[in-house]
């Protein structure tokens, strides 16, 4: 038997229901047209960019690929400049802007705060310390054992860079199993700043070379892109987008605050801790592999709440869809606009992501508590 | 149940919002595809003959000087010599940030990259097309200077030609030799790159300024520090340069010799008393290109007015004040 | 069946401050239990303390039987939900979701059309369905209340199919009712009581306290100054002491409902001789 809540009138109770269908119906259409847009996006990226082929060249030799037409037609620089430079930049475009919208999110919910942006925890600045020392130090290092620096060694070195700061975070805000969130926001700071300054020291002691390089790094880019590095961040990004929904329930909670998502039943602590790693992992690994892309984390969940709501089991999925669109967008401008040269993605997002910031900040009260 | 008047205004409802997003991301598809194909319908049938990528200020100058400009089809931002170079051809970008479709998308049949060009995945996808990339090794001294030349023609196919240019410059260093070992006593140069918020950098050994001011017969004050290093005000006043170089188009904006020498750090050193102050255009002077022996001969001839040397026009002409 | 809720010599501190000193308390099902006390008498950190918000520094809970201490989330979830005041929401939540929330960590198994049932139903019950549709940060001080009570109401009913007994835990939730809603809301807490779950509500009002309870506790500077029935327990001298005030302590015909008149207001030094009430 159920408690006293009283059986509401009939009406009440199907007026609800029918309000509740109709959401979710919206919602299923913004899914499909965003999935849509997305793979839109991807097609025109594949299909455009300095190098001109046309379009019916491109679908040949994708099906050629595939193994539904012949191998001949994978000979020759358009073969080449489809699948070893389009593709690989386009996969990677996507991966990175999933990683980077799904943090953003994750941040906000776990700060409760709408302005709440990866680059906050200091894993960013971590990441950018590693780079700056593996640029401006490696050289010198190496020149001793008569070793040139491998390729990869930047987006590693970066990666590494960004894991060590979130465990130096981790292990600063955690105390007898309890993170706080604020003293986490205020040790990221003291972090980054550490991190900022340092990477100023490295620029100090760089030579004119290094300086150009480190600049135009942080600047970011996915014009490094290939098979290699795509096939070591797809590996972190990948299980981070699909392990995400699961934390969708607990962050829901956690929004009432934290001492209500434990009477909610929510394993809080736990749920912290699982967020943090994840946004550590995927930022790290995103900014090892492009760069410095910011304003992806702000604009895409922002602009998903605005049409679905805050329900992280929507919100979550559809921002690494919105993230992938929206840096695979940019990057097919930066590819286009100055072409053959190309602009650094990260000029690019924040050229879109800077007017949209201040817009938020100029339209507080209305919708939210910033 | 108690009926609610709904008295407080509500926001746009999500339904509204959601149309005018799902519109606004329809037109910018559209729009987006519209000028994605518009780009790429754009024509690049390659001709018959060589098309040349040339990444590198020294190597576009040797190509133009070679009288090979048409063959070239790209070159990057650093090639400011001559001027028409970045007006006339497709730029690629910064040396030490290609892009590897941008630079397939000038159909080249070779590219001729100084030592240092980058990214090198970048350059490793160039490979992988099988485009041709000649490197070209770079170092500051008169034997690289002619070796580049050398290297730069044989690859592009003139090595006749190459030669005989490589020999003139060859020549002019000779002769540049003879003039700097009648000079008498050296004098002390200080590069300065800039003096921007307040930080003065400067030339220090194995830089490009370092190898201009050997060459031109002066001592590198700044040999203390390796490459292009800030240096503090009391090192300067001990470096005691006798004369300042500069670039012309540095923003040590608006800095004339009364600004500089006003400086407390500057206005310590020999070279304040004579406002000795020298700005000459930047590829001219450090681009170790086929101008160096003119510019080091002018150099060295508006460091020691007394040895009599004469100062071309160009040179006149960029020691401009 | 013993009592559902036991705390026993309960004691709290925070750098030496004791906020709560030796309480102990047992709550019965069927039953509303009402806190009462000043301010600073440490009324919401027993709350805490009974909810296993925060951890005593003295003392246990049990809960069923099993400590607190021991028992995961999970499970406490299901037998006992949680009202707190002033819930400030960072992000745009509709009344209907907000209510849903209650749902996040029990309701997890229910269906889609039953979690919109009991939203449904719990919106109701807290006089807010008509507000469902409605954004949560626009509503009125009042109305957010009425929405939490709701959440509230969503887990203990979902919860209600995992557990035998149920206990709801309402922390001054009729600050900014007015009035009429203050009386409907209690009368709902005292219907689930009713129905079978425990009760506790903290409260200022001294009247609907004594009006409601089945059981009232005293506070005073963290202890548990007198617990019991209302009429059994209060009388001047605790009143004056506690509250520091005068009050007379009647009955109104017909039932002889208790009610409660302040006679004069005390300023610490001094006593007023209390007036015999006319009636009772």
């Amino acid at each position: 038997m159920s408690l006293a809540i009283k059986p509401a009138a009939p009406s009440g109770v199907e007026a609800l229901a029918r309000l509740a269908a109709g959401r979710r119906q919206r919602n299923l259409v913004t899914v499909l047209v965003l999935a849509g847009f997305c793979l839109l996006l991807l097609l025109l990226s594949l299909g455009a960019g300095a190098f001109a082929i046309a379009p019916g060249r491109v679908a040949e030799i994708l099906l050629a690929k595939l193994g539904l037409a012949p191998q001949a037609l994978l000979d020759g620089r358009e073969a080449l400049v489809v699948l070893n430079i389009r593709m690989p930049r386009l996969l990677l475009g996507a991966l990175v802007g999933a990683a980077l919208a799904i943090s953003g999110a994750l941040m906000q919910g776990l700060f409760r705060n709408p302005l709440a942006d990866p680059g906050l925890v200091g894993v960013s600045a971590g990441a950018g310390l590693a780079a700056a020392a593996t640029i401006v130090l490696g050289d010198r290092l190496l020149a001793g054992m008569a070793l040139k620096l491998p390729f990869a060694a930047l987006p590693f070195g970066a990666f590494f860079g960004g894991l060590v700061s979130t465990l130096a975070l981790y292990l600063i805000a955690t105390r007898n199993g309890r993170t706080s969130v604020a003293t986490m926001l205020l040790a990221g700071v003291a972090l980054g700043a550490l991190a900022g300054s340092l990477t100023g020291l490295l620029a100090y002691l760089s030579d004119d070379r290094q300086l150009r390089d480190l600049t135009f790094w942080s600047m970011g880019s996915l014009g490094g892109a290939s098979w290699t590095k795509l096939s070591a961040v797809a590996p972190i990004v990948l299980p981070l987008v699909i392990a995400v929904p699961f934390l969708a329930r607990g962050l829901n909670a956690l929004m009432l605050g934290e001492a209500e998502a434990y009477h909610l039943g929510i394993p809080v602590q736990r749920i912290k801790a699982i967020a943090i790693v994840l946004v550590a992992l995927s930022v790290g690994a995103s900014v090892a592999a492009a760069g410095v892309i910011g304003f992806v984390g702000i604009v895409v969940p922002h602009l998903i709440r605005l049409s679905v709501g805050p329900d992280h089991r929507l919100l979550l999925p559809l921002s690494a869809l919105g993230g992938a669109a929206l840096l695979v967008g940019a990057d097919i401008v930066a590819r286009l606009v100055v072409a053959p040269a190309e602009l650094p993605i990260g000029i690019v997002t924040a050229f879109i992501g800077a007017p949209f910031f201040l817009w938020l900040l100029l339209r507080r009260g209305r919708i939210a508590e910033i | 149940m108690l009926p609610s008047p709904q008295h407080l205004p509500s926001p746009a409802p999500r339904s509204q919002r959601r149309r005018r997003l799902a519109v606004a991301a329809l037109a910018g598809a559209l729009a987006l595809a519209a000028g994605g194909f518009a780009v790429s319908a754009q024509d690049n049938s390659a001709g018959a003959s060589a098309r040349i990528v040339a990444v590198g200020g020294a190597i576009t100058e040797v190509l133009y000087a070679l009288g090979l400009q048409d063959k070239v089809v790209g070159v990057d931002t650093t090639s400011q010599w001559p001027p028409e170079a970045l007006k006339e051809k497709k730029s690629v970008g910064y040396v030490r940030a290609l892009s590897a479709e941008g630079v397939l998308s000038l159909r080249p049949t070779l590219v001729i990259a100084v030592e240092g060009a980058g990214p090198p995945d970048a350059l490793a996808l160039l490979r992988e097309s099988g485009t041709p990339i000649a490197d070209v090794p770079e170092a500051f001294t008169a034997d690289a200077v002619v070796n580049k030349i050398a290297v730069i023609g044989k690859a592009a196919g003139a090595a006749g030609p190459a030669q005989a240019l490589a020999e003139r410059v060859r020549e002019a260093f000779v002769a540049l030799d003879a003039q700097r070992a009648r000079l008498p006593a050296r004098k002390r140069v200080l590069f300065v790159l800039s003096t921007q918020n307040g930080r003065t950098m400067v030339g220090g050994r194995n830089s490009t300024a370092d190898g201009i001011i050997a060459l031109a017969g002066g001592i590198n004050a700044a040999a203390a520090v390796e490459g292009y290093k800030p240096m503090t005000d009391e090192a300067i006043i001990n470096a005691a340069p006798d004369y300042i170089v500069m670039m012309r188009h540095t923003a040590a904006h608006g800095s004339s010799a009364d600004e500089l020498f006003a400086a407390p750090a500057f206005s310590q050193t020999p070279a304040a008393k004579t406002k000795a102050l020298i700005r000459m255009d930047g590829l001219y002077l450090l681009g170790f290109g086929p101008r160096t022996p003119d510019a080091a001969r002018d150099l060295m001839g508006l460091l020691y007015p007394e040895a009599g040397i004469a100062v071309s026009d160009a040179g006149k002409a960029y020691a401009a004040p | 069946m013993g009592a559902i809720l036991e705390a026993r010599d309960l004691a709290f501190s925070v750098r030496g401050a004791a906020l709560v000193r030796s309480a102990s308390l047992a709550l019965e099902t069927g039953q509303m239990t009402i806190v009462v006390g000043p301010n600073g008498a440490g009324k919401s950190t027993l709350l805490k303390l009974l909810t296993g918000e925060i951890a005593p520094s003295r003392g246990e809970v049990r809960l069923e039987g099993e400590p607190l201490s021991a028992t995961p989330a999970w499970q406490l979830a299901c037998r006992r939900a949680v009202m707190v005041q002033n819930q400030k929401l960072a992000f745009p939540f509709s009344v209907y979701e907000v209510a849903r929330l209650g749902l996040e960590g029990v309701g997890r198994a229910q269906g889609r059309a039953q979690k919109d049932a009991i939203v449904a139903r719990a919106l109701d019950t807290a006089g807010v369905i008509g507000l469902a549709e409605r954004q949560y940060q626009t509503l009125s001080g009042g109305e957010q209340q009425r929405v939490q009570f709701a959440r509230a109401l969503c887990q203990l009913e979902a919860g209600r199919s995992l557990a035998q007994r149920q206990v709801l835990f309402l922390d001054e939730p009729i600050a900014s009712l007015d009035l009429c809603h203050q009386l409907s809301l209690l009368d709902a807490a005292r219907e689930i009581a009713a129905q079978g779950a425990a009760v506790l509500v903290v409260l200022h009002d001294l009247n609907l306290a004594v009006t409601y309870a089945d059981r009232l506790v005293v506070m005073h500077e963290g202890a548990i100054v007198a617990q019991g029935e209302p009429s059994a327990i209060l009388d001047d001298e605790l009143l004056r002491g506690v509250f520091r005030v005068s009050l007379s302590f009647s009955r109104l015909p017909p039932a002889g409902q208790p009610f409660l008149l302040p006679q004069q207001h005390l300023s610490g030094l001094g006593s007023v001789v209390p007036m015999r009430a006319a009636g009772g």
